[in-house]
C-alpha cells in the first residue's frame, strides 16, 4: 500500500511514508575478526526479522553480506528461496523478498557491508541497479531489483552506457555521486521514456569502489508513489582537510533544494558537517555506514537517515545519504 | 509617506539582488516596476548548466518566484521588452505601455557573442544564455542516442554545454581557438588536466582549431567545417565564446557608452536618475562577467537608491566549473611575469596540480586541479594580500602543515598520516614504508625490494626518499642516481621510458604524469623533454622552438659579436659554378666579412647581421640551397671524397652514397649533432673513422663504424656490420641512428651513448631484419614531418616584405 505524502504532513503520513519507503529494512554488516557481525539497522518495525538479524554473523563467502564481501561487488539477490541467503523464514514472515548488498571497501580493505531489503508488492516502483562494465568498455547493467516497474528493468537491461552519458555513465567518468532530477520528463536520458511511464523522478548514482579494478555504479530511482527516500544529500569530504564535510547536492521533498553554489568555487554559504558531530559526521568520522531511526539528529520530520561513504582508493571522497 | 517609483529594466541576477538589498534596508519605500523581456523572473543563470545536465531542476534555480514578486509589491511585466527610455519624461514605454519613474535601474545583462561564420543563422546554431538556450539542447540531446553537438568555445560555460549535452547522450566535439582550454583561467598544466578528463568522458576536444563555415541542409546545421578542411558532422551548434554588455537601450536614450553602460562608483549612470548593474555596466575601463562582482554592484545600488554611502570596488575572482568530478579552482593573477615565483606542487597519481604564483613575498595567484580541498584559504590569501613568507616552504600544503616560522619542507612528508598513499601505482601507504625501514630497509633499493612501493612508475621514488629522510635523519644518504635536472627526480632514461610507456604526448602531460616541481621546466630539461617526445611521437607533438637552444630557435650560428653565421648545405661536399655564384652574390650583398671553408665540406658565411638572416635565406634558397643545419642537434655533414668517380684507388661510389644518406638524413632532430663520412676505400681520405657514422668502401662492399669521435674525446669508431651493397649500408645507417634516437639521453653524441649501451647490444638488435625494417620505417615517419628547409619559412615572410617594399617603390616612381 501506498500511502499519499501531503505537503506538510501529520504524523501519521510521516509514519506511513516511513512504512512504505520503497526500501524496508537497511543494515550494517561490519568484518569482527574473520565473520561480519551487524553493527546495526533499521527494521521499519519488522521485530522478528530484527531478531533473527541480531543472532547472526556471516563468514566470508556466506549469506548475502558474506557473498558481498567475498567477491568485493554489489551483489543483488531477487529470490531468497532457494538461494544461499540464510534468513530465508524471517524474512518470509517479514515480507521480504529481495535484497541488495554493498561492500564498503577503503582499498583492498573492507569497512562494512551495508544491505538493503525491499518487498514484492505491485505499487513498489522505483530500482536499485548495479552497473559494470562489459568487453567493449561501456557500462551494462549486472544486476538490479526493480519493484513493479518490469518495463524499465527491461529497457535497462538492454541498454549499455558509454563513459560520461546517462546517470550510471557520469558517475563512471566524475568518479563521484550523481544526483538527476526528473528522470522521466524533464530529463530525457536514455532511458527517460521508460522511466518516465515507471514514474521514475529523482536518480542517485554512486561509484562502488572495490580492491578489483572493475568498475561498479550503484544507481537509486525514486518514484515520487513510494519513494527510495524523501530526501537525498550528497556531501564532499575533500572539500575540506579539516575533518568536514560540505553539502555539495541535495533534494528534499518538504524544504526542496538543499545545495548553496554561488558559482565561484568556493560555496561558502553551504551546510556542512564535522566529523562525528550528527548522522552525516557519525560516517565521516567512522568511515562506515550508518543507520540511523528516530527523529532525534535528523531535520525536522523524519525518522530515518542512511548515509554510504564512498571511497577512491583508500580515501573517503564523498557520503550519500537519504532519508524518510 | 509617498513610495518613490523605482523601474528595473531587466530581472537578472544583479538586480535581483538589488532588489533584495533594498527591500532589506527599506521595505516600504519603494514601489517597483519590473520589465523583463524572458517570460519569467529571477532565476539564477549560472546554475543552468546543471539544469542542463539534469543535475538541477529549472524550479530549484528560481530564484524569485511569483510569490516574493506578489509579497514585496512589485509590478512584474515579464516577456514585455522596453521600446524606449525618456529620460527628460522620465519615463520607461514597454510593448503594453508606459511607466514613470523617480530612478531606473538599468540591468540590461549580456548578449552571446555569436561568430558571424557563414551559416551562422541555420536552424540547430544556438548560444548558451538563458533557459530558452538550455531547452533548446535538452531537445537536441533527446533526438536520441548518436545525436551530435559541435561546442565552439572551450571557455567555462561552453565546456558546461559539452558536459551537460554529454552527460545527456550527444557525442560532443569541442573546439577551442587557443592552444588550451579555459586559458583565461587555466594555465597550461590545468587545462591538460581538463582536458583529459573531458576526453574521458568521451568528449572530442579540439585545441587550436579555428572554425571556417557552418554547413547545412535545408536550413538545418549539418556540420562545422574547420580551417584545415576538417568536418565535424553535427546536429546541434552551441556558440559559447563570449558575451557582450547589451547597451542598445541606454545608447538610444543618450546615456554615455563605451564597451558597457559607463557608471561611477556608486553605479550612477550619466544620468543621475539612473542607475546601471551587472553585465551591461562599464566601471572604470572593465565589463564583468563573473556573478560575485555584479553582487557587490547590487549592494551599491541598494545603498545609493536609499542614499547611503557605498563605492563598488572590483575584487580579485575565483572560478569553478560546474561539471561533476572536475574539480578546479583559480583565483587572482597567474600569468608569467618578472619577480614572479611558482610553487609547484603535483600528484600524479591522483591527476592533482597545484600552483602558486607569488610575488613581493604575496600569493598573487592560484590554480588548482583534481584536489581543491584549501582553496578558500587560498583564496583569502590571495585576496587580503597577507607577507606569506614565514610560511613560503610549506605554504603549498595548506592550512593544514603551517607549523609556523621553524616550518620545515620535509615537515608536509613527516605530518603524512601512516595510511597516506605514497606509491599510488602499488597501493603503497606511508606506514607500510616505515615498517619496512623499523624492518631494516635503509636504502630505496630496499624499500623497493620489501615493499614494491617506487618500483612502477617511479614517479613517488621522491617522495620515498623523503619517507626514509624523515625516518632515518642523517642515516639515509640520497642515491647517487642523478635526475635530468632539479625539476624532477626522474632520470633521462626513465623519463624516456615513461614518455614511451604511459604515452605521454605533450610537454603538459610530462610535466603533470611525472611529477615535474615546476610550472613547465627549465632550460635543461625543456630540451631534452622536447626532443625525448617528437622523437617517440611524431606525428602527435611537434618541436617547440621555444624548447630549444638559442641557435636552433635562430637557425644560425650567433657568433661572439652577435652576429650568425650562415651555413647552405652541400650535398656530400659537392657544389657547382651556380651555387658558389649565388654564395659570393650573397657574400657581396649582405657585406659578409668572413667567407670559409669548413671541416665538413661545405662554406660558412659568417657575420651576417640578424635583420639580414631571412633575406639572405630567401637570395640561397632562390638558387636551390637549404640550410646546413650547422646549427643543431641534428644531421650536420656527411664528408666524402671523390670515390670510384674520379680517384685511382675508389672501389665504390662513395660521393652518391653520401648523397644520398644527407638527402634522406636531412633535417631529423638527434640527441646530439650527427657527423657522417663516407671514403671510397681504405686510405681514408673523408677521415671516416672519427665519425658518428663513418663507411669505408672495400672491393667487398662497405665498412661502418660507428661511434667515432674528434672532438674533446678523440675515439675511432668501432665496426658495426660489413655490408655488400649500397642499399644494405643505406638500411643500417638509418636504423642505427633511429635507434640512437629512440634510446640516447639528450645531449649524448653516439660515442656516449654507445659506451653506456654497448656495441654489442646495438648490433644485436640490429641483426634483426624486422627491427631494422622497423627503424627506418619509424625514421621515415618522423621524416615525414621533418625533412624540410627551415629557412624556407622565414624566407617567405622576407619575400612577402619586399614585395610590399618594391610596390613602394613603384608609386613613388
Amino acid at each position: 500500500m501506498t500511502a499519499p505524502v501531503t505537503e506538510t504532513p501529520t504524523m501519521d503520513t510521516v509514519v506511513q511514508a516511513a512504512t512504505d519507503t520503497f526500501i524496508q529494512v537497511c543494515e550494517v554488516w561490519v568484518p569482527e575478526g574473520d565473520r561480519l557481525v551487524l553493527a546495526g539497522g533499521n527494521y521499519n518495525g519488522l521485530a522478528a526479522f530484527e531478531e533473527t538479524s541480531r543472532k547472526t554473523s556471516f563468514a566470508r563467502g556466506e549469506g548475502l553480506p558474506g557473498k558481498a564481501w567475498d567477491e568485493a561487488r554489489p551483489v543483488v539477490l531477487k529470490r531468497f528461496d532457494g538461494s544461499y541467503f540464510q534468513r530465508i523464514e524471517a524474512a518470509r514472515e517479514a515480507g521480504l523478498t529481495s535484497a541488495v548488498a554493498v561492500p564498503v571497501f577503503a582499498g583492498a580493505t573492507l569497512k562494512a557491508v551495508l544491505v538493503v531489503l525491499c518487498g514484492d508488492d505491485e505499487a513498489r516502483i522505483g530500482a536499485i541497479e548495479v552497473w559494470t562494465e562489459d568487453h567493449s568498455g561501456m557500462l551494462m547493467l549486472d544486476d538490479g531489483y526493480f519493484g513493479a516497474a518490469e518495463e524499465f528493468a527491461f529497457v535497462s537491461q538492454h541498454t549499455h552506457f558509454p563513459k560520461g552519458q546517462g546517470l550510471p555513465g557520469g558517475v563512471w567518468a566524475a568518479q563521484a555521486p550523481i544526483l538527476m532530477r526528473d528522470l522521466g520528463s524533464g530529463y530525457k536520458f536514455i532511458r527517460a521514456s521508460a522511466a518516465g511511464k515507471a514514474g521514475l523522478t529523482t536518480g542517485l548514482g554512486l561509484p562502488v569502489a572495490t580492491p578489483a579494478e572493475r568498475p561498479y555504479v550503484l544507481t537509486l530511482l525514486s518514484a515520487r508513489g513510494a519513494p527510495i527516500a524523501r530526501r537525498f544529500e550528497i556531501w564532499d569530504a575533500r572539500a575540506t582537510r579539516d575533518g568536514r564535510a560540505i553539502l555539495a547536492d541535495g533534494v528534499c521533498e518538504r524544504d526542496g533544494p538543499l545545495w548553496r553554489d554561488d558559482g565561484e568555487g568556493t560555496r561558502t554559504e553551504a551546510p556542512t558537517a564535522t566529523a562525528w558531530k550528527g548522522v552525516v559526521g557519525q560516517v565521516l568520522g567512522s568511515g562506515l555506514p550508518v543507520v540511523a531511526q528516530g527523529g532525534s539528529g535528523l531535520p525536522a520530520d523524519y525518522t530515518s537517515f542512511v548515509g554510504l561513504p564512498v571511497y577512491r582508493g583508500e580515501t573517503l571522497t564523498h557520503i550519500v545519504a537519504w532519508y524518510n | 509617506m509617498t513610495r518613490k517609483k523605482l523601474v528595473v529594466i531587466g530581472a537578472g541576477m544583479a538586480s535581483g539582488r538589488a532588489l533584495e538589498h533594498l527591500f532589506d534596508a527599506d521595505p516600504d519605500g519603494w514601489d517597483v516596476t519590473l520589465f523583463n523581456a524572458e517570460p519569467r523572473g529571477n532565476y539564477n543563470r549560472i546554475m543552468l548548466s546543471p539544469v542542463l545536465s539534469g543535475e538541477k531542476s529549472y524550479e530549484e534555480i528560481v530564484t524569485h518566484d511569483d510569490a516574493w514578486y506578489a509579497d514585496h509589491g512589485v509590478t512584474c511585466r515579464f516577456g514585455e521588452k522596453v521600446t524606449e527610455i525618456d529620460r527628460t519624461a522620465r519615463t520607461v514605454t514597454g510593448e503594453n505601455g508606459t511607466v514613470d519613474y523617480d530612478k531606473l535601474l538599468i540591468a540590461t545583462g549580456s548578449n552571446p557573442f555569436m561568430i558571424p561564420l557563414p551559416g551562422h543563422d541555420l536552424d540547430g546554431v544556438i548560444a548558451y544564455r538563458d533557459l530558452d538556450d538550455t531547452n533548446r539542447m535538452i531537445d537536441a540531446a533527446a533526438a536520441g542516442p548518436g545525436a551530435r553537438a559541435v561546442v565552439i568555445g572551450g571557455g567555462l560555460l561552453g565546456l558546461e554545454a559539452a558536459a551537460g549535452l554529454r552527460l545527456r547522450g550527444m557525442e560532443v566535439t569541442v573546439v577551442h581557438l587557443m592552444g588550451h582550454l579555459m586559458e583565461r583561467q587555466l594555465d597550461e598544466a590545468a587545462g591538460y588536466l581538463l582536458r583529459k578528463d573531458l576526453e574521458s568522458r568521451g568528449i572530442d576536444v579540439r585545441v587550436s582549431a579555428s572554425s571556417k563555415e557552418i554547413l547545412g541542409q535545408d536550413g538545418q546545421v549539418r556540420a562545422l567545417v574547420l580551417e584545415d578542411g576538417t568536418e565535424l558532422p553535427c546536429d546541434l551548434l552551441v556558440m559559447a565564446v563570449g558575451i557582450r554588455p547589451n547597451t542598445a537601450l541606454a545608447a538610444e536614450a543618450g546615456l554615455a557608452v563605451g564597451r558597457g553602460i559607463h557608471v561611477d562608483d556608486q553605479m550612477i549612470t550619466s544620468d543621475a536618475n539612473i542607475l546601471a548593474v551587472g553585465e551591461c555596466i562599464e566601471h572604470d575601463g572593465a565589463v564583468f562577467g563573473l556573478v560575485a562582482p555584479l553582487y557587490d554592484q547590487a549592494k551599491v545600488v541598494a545603498a545609493t537608491l536609499i542614499g547611503d554611502e557605498a563605492a563598488f570596488r572590483p575584487k580579485e575572482l575565483s572560478t569553478k566549473l560546474k561539471v561533476t568530478g572536475c574539480d578546479l579552482f583559480s583565483a587572482g593573477d597567474f600569468a608569467d611575469g618578472e619577480g614572479r615565483e611558482d610553487i609547484v606542487y603535483r600528484d600524479p597519481a591522483r591527476g592533482v596540480y597545484k600552483r602558486l604564483v607569488i610575488e613581493d613575498d604575496r600569493l598573487i595567484g592560484a590554480v588548482m586541479y583534481g584536489n581543491t580541498a584549501d582553496s578558500n584559504w587560498f583564496f583569502g590569501l590571495v585576496q587580503s594580500g597577507e607577507d606569506i613568507s614565514e610560511m613560503r616552504e610549506t605554504l603549498i600544503f595548506g592550512p593544514a602543515y603551517q607549523g609556523g616560522p621553524d616550518a620545515d619542507p620535509l615537515s608536509a612528508v613527516a605530518a603524512l598520516p601512516l595510511d597516506a598513499e605514497i606509491c599510488g601505482c602499488n597501493g603503497i601507504c606511508k606506514g607500510t614504508i616505515t615498517d619496512a625501514i623499523a624492518g631494516g630497509a635503509t636504502d630505496l633499493g630496499a624499500i623497493r625490494a620489501q615493499t614494491k612501493a617506487s618500483t612502477s612508475c617511479g614517479t613517488c621514488t621522491g617522495l620515498v626518499e623523503q619517507v626514509l629522510q624523515v625516518t632515518l635523519g642523517d642515516d639515509f644518504q640520497m642515491p647517487a642516481a642523478q635526475p635530468i635536472c632539479g625539476c624532477c627526480d626522474l632520470t633521462h632514461e626513465d623519463v624516456r621510458r615513461l614518455i614511451k610507456g604511459r604515452e605521454l604526448k605533450s610537454q603538459e602531460a610530462v610535466w603533470q604524469e611525472l611529477g615535474w616541481k615546476t610550472r613547465n621546466g627549465c632550460h635543461v630539461c625543456r630540451p631534452a623533454v622536447n626532443f625525448y617526445l617528437l622523437a617517440d611521437w611524431p606525428l602527435e607533438y611537434r618541436d617547440d622552438p621555444q624548447s630549444r637552444f638559442v641557435n636552433e630557435r635562430k637557425h644560425a650560428n650567433i657568433q661572439k659579436d652577435g652576429t650568425f653565421s650562415v651555413v647552405p648545405r652541400m650535398w656530400g661536399g659537392i657544389t657547382n659554378a651556380a651555387e658558389l655564384r649565388a654564395i659570393a652574390d650573397a657574400a657581396d650583398k649582405y657585406d659578409v666579412p668572413t667567407v670559409k671553408v669548413t671541416g665538413g665540406q661545405r662554406i660558412d658565411l659568417l657575420g651576417v647581421k640578424g635583420e639580414d638572416l631571412p633575406f639572405i635565406w630567401d637570395d640561397l634558397n632562390k638558387a636551390g640551397l637549404v640550410s646546413g643545419h650547422a646549427y643543431s642537434k641534428g644531421l650536420r655533414t656527411v664528408k666524402t671524397c671523390v670515390g670510384t668517380d674520379h680517384c685511382r684507388f675508389g672501389t665504390q661510389d662513395s660521393t652518391g652514397l653520401g648523397i644520398k644518406l644527407e638527402q634522406i638524413l636531412w633535417g631529423s632532430w638527434t640527441p646530439h649533432k650527427v657527423k657522417l663520412a663516407v671514403s671510397g676505400c681504405p686510405r681514408n681520405c673523408a677521415e671516416a673513422t672519427c665519425k658518428d657514422v663513418g663507411i669505408v668502401c672495400v672491393d667487398s662492399g662497405y665498412q661502418i663504424g660507428v661511434g667515432g669521435a674528434a672532438g674533446m674525446d678523440v675515439k675511432e669508431t668501432e665496426r658495426l656490420v660489413d655490408v655488400a651493397t649500397e642499399a644494405e649500408a643505406i638500411e643500417w645507417t638509418t636504423a642505427f641512428i633511429q635507434l640512437y634516437r629512440e634510446n640516447a639521453k639528450y645531449l649524448d653524441r653516439p660515442y656516449k651513448w654507445l659506451a653506456k649501451v654497448g656495441l654489442d647490444w646495438v648490433k644485436e638488435t640490429l641483426a634483426s631484419a624486422d627491427e631494422r625494417a622497423r627503424l627506418v620505417a619509424a625514421f621515415e615517419l618522423s621524416q615525414s614531418i621533418y625533412r624540410k628547409d627551415p629557412w624556407a619559412e622565414h624566407a617567405k615572410q622576407a619575400e612577402r616584405y619586399q614585395s610590399l617594399a618594391d610596390l613602394t617603390l613603384e608609386a613613388a616612381e
